[in-house]
């Protein structure tokens, strides 16, 4: 009891080094808990989201960066297919297609244009408010809904696809009629609009004042400054109207809902030829794909911070060492003063394990909000 | 006392029964009445456009809008009728476009051409869109929804078994009528106080030059003006009447040598009967107005 009460006055004395010492420990002790927890996590997320999303139709390219723009609603996205190719799915009778168009993004959150059917396909409930019912509505995710602080009857401006974009489309003001409950995915980063909303977002439809009265042959020419809306309101969305073949409207890519096993095998071969612009891909063998090279390059990761565990644990041997060392006066003294070997060596005990004590909570703690926050630090993570 | 409990509980029975059957929502009464054919009182059909108004130009609210996006099946008839339907969210897994079956025969109506900003020159084309006017794409139509009623509400395979067959027979017979009746006025041509009646008019042989008269307003003097240049230079002398005009329009036209009859196309709910019947009354009083 003695040993402890000197060890932790000792400690106190020095804090800054105790706090030094117990924060390295800590880090030492949490960080290849919380790398497996976020891995884990991932892990789960990327496979329960995929194993939910049976298969993806999109460009024909790089798989990854279909099934992770489409199911994940990441930075990468393959190239824009047109809407026929949601229509042929349609028309085959062998699945529901779900379009989707993640070009724009508003506030650092993705606009999803999509159809009703991904409520229901991802089983999304509203948390407050209502389901978009006419264009230029959207629905916010439970995370973007907290994060920008905004809800039903508020609106946000959606962005164009980049800084460059100067002469491209016009930013639609999109009123917000609902807000989701939280599902720990992507969605709570997303907000929904109509597909068509994001056609209007890319300029392909488009509502403006009457053009002036066509001549003898039927031509009308407007002033080249017609004003365009950039709101949708009960008073003008009449005028809304889209402009080319609906079978050439861009889309990311179309979710695909097979009605039964023996269709899904059978849209599958329909696209397996390489000429074939568009490719009907399963998420959840890419995914696996993309796994278990995470796990490997986890693997070399959980090499590596066992050496850099180990040095900083050398290191932390070698400063109790010196100081130690430093103190060789002070246990003279108090080995004149009386005290056995083993009180001191009870000494250096103690102080060892209170700086391990200490350090052991707050790795546990850290691990503990980590763990707390593992969805949305996954859902974050995987955003990107 | 009792007969009040007894009356209280089938009230009560009938409301929870409508609210577990599914719901087949529509855009216009023919589709209305062909679901009612089709669904029996296995199905609850859901037509919100209120009685006078034209379905076509009907807007929803938004709590129409929430109901229909709730319907089993949304019944569409396509060709660019009711365009509020492309300009709401819709759930597609639960919409029947039922005229695509047939989207090559539409007959285009009149385009503008205009240009603003880099978009260049374009046009806005339109269709016609009173599809079911030609009664054997009517029942192409009843096909249409028959089959997406069964492959949403996979329990009324039975009911459409039977239902379906009785409906495209009475639309074959509906059809029989036309042709038969309507085989005197080809090479006539009918004047029609709106351009409602292209698909009648190509299906049964018809020639009908349409003004744009609104129903049941009277037409004012310069649309009458309108009627008798139009009427010399086709050498027409009846007219059909889109909904019952006010009194007295009728006895003008006549002075003015042109016989009416009033052809409602049914885009909502008659006053009464049905779609059957009110066709077959409009089809025989367009038939017989030509011999008076």
């Amino acid at each position: 009891m003695n040993a402890l009460f000197l060890a932790f006055a000792h400690l106190r004395w020095t804090w800054a080094r105790s706090l030094v010492l117990i924060l390295v420990g800590a880090l030492i002790l949490a960080v290849p808990m919380v790398t497996q927890t976020l891995l884990r996590g991932s892990e789960d997320a990327l496979t329960r989201r995929a194993e939910a999303t049976p298969l993806v139709l999109g460009a024909r390219g790089s798989q990854l960066d279909l099934v992770m723009g489409a199911v994940y609603f990441s930075e990468d996205r393959a190239q824009p297919i047109t809407r026929a190719a949601e229509d042929a799915v349609w028309d085959s009778g062998l699945g529901l297609p779900i379009p989707l168009n993640t070009a724009f993004q508003t506030n650092g959150a993705r606009i999803v244009g999509t159809s009703l059917d991904y409520f229901d396909f991802r089983g999304l409930t509203l948390a407050e408010g209502r389901q978009m019912a006419i264009l230029g509505e959207a629905v916010l995710g439970a995370d973007v809904a907290q994060r920008l602080a905004l809800g039903p009857g508020d609106t946000v401006v959606s962005a164009p696809e980049n800084l460059f974009d100067l002469d491209g489309v016009y930013p639609l003001e999109l009123q917000i009629t609902g807000v989701l409950e939280p599902t720990g995915t992507p969605d709570d980063e997303a907000v929904f609009t109509d597909v068509k909303t994001a056609w209007v977002i890319a300029g392909i439809g488009h509502g403006h004042d009457d053009v002036v009265t066509a001549d003898a042959d039927g031509n009308v020419t407007a002033n080249a400054a017609i004003t365009e809306f950039q709101r949708i309101t009960p008073e003008n969305i009449d005028s809304f109207h889209f402009h080319g073949a609906a079978g050439g409207y861009p889309l990311s890519a179309v979710i695909v809902a097979p009605y039964d096993t023996r269709s899904g095998t059978i849209l599958r071969g329909r696209y397996l030829d390489p000429e074939n612009p568009v490719q009907l891909t399963d998420p959840s063998e890419v995914i696996a794909g993309l796994v278990d090279r995470i796990f490997r390059i986890a693997a070399l990761l959980d090499a590596v911070t066992v050496i850099i565990g180990i040095a900083a644990l050398g290191a932390i041997g070698l400063s109790l060492f010196l100081a130690w060392s430093l103190r060789a006066p002070e246990m003279q003294t108090a080995r004149r003063l009386g005290a056995g070997r083993f009180t001191i060596l009870r000494l250096a005990t103690a102080e060892i394990a209170i700086l391990l004590s200490c350090a052991m909570v707050l790795a546990a703690g850290i691990v503990l909000v980590v763990n707390a926050n593992g969805d949305q630090l996954v859902a974050w993570l995987l955003a990107f | 006392m009792l007969k009040r409990l007894c009356l209280a509980a089938a009230l009560a029975a009938s409301a929870a029964s409508a609210q577990d059957r599914p719901v087949v929502a529509t855009v216009n009464y023919p589709l209305a009445w062909m679901a009612e054919r089709l669904g029996g009182g296995a199905v609850e059909v859901l037509f919100p456009v209120p009685v006078g108004q034209d379905p076509s130009l009907w807007r929803p609210g938004l709590s129409d809008i929430a109901a229909i996006q709730q319907a089993a099946v949304i019944a569409l008839n396509g060709a660019g009728y009711a365009p509020w339907t492309a300009r709401s969210s819709l759930p597609r897994s639960r919409i029947v476009d039922t005229s695509v079956g047939f989207s090559d025969a539409y007959i285009a109506t009149q385009s503008v051409t205009h240009s603003h900003g880099a978009d260049g020159e374009h046009s806005h084309e339109g269709t016609a869109s009173y599809t079911w006017l030609d009664f054997a794409q009517a029942a192409q139509q009843s096909e249409a929804l028959a089959t997406m009623m069964e492959r949403r509400i996979p329990e009324l395979a039975d009911t459409l078994a039977d239902t379906l067959p009785a409906l495209q027979s009475d639309l074959a017979a509906l059809d029989a009528q036309a042709r038969s009746e309507l085989a005197g006025l080809k090479g006539q041509t009918i004047l029609a106080t709106h351009p409602r009646y292209q698909y009648l008019a190509r299906a049964y042989g018809l020639e009908i030059a349409a003004l744009e008269w609104e129903a049941g307003a009277m037409p004012t003097d310069a649309q009458w003006t309108e009627l008798s240049e139009l009427s010399e230079a086709k050498g027409a002398t009846l007219l059909l009447w889109e909904a019952a005009p006010p009194a007295g329009a009728i006895d003008r036209a006549q002075e003015m040598g042109i016989a009416s009859t009033v052809f409602a196309p049914l885009a909502n709910r008659p006053a009464e009967g049905d779609f059957l019947s009110a066709m077959r009354a409009a089809i025989t009083s367009l038939a017989e107005a030509t011999q008076r």
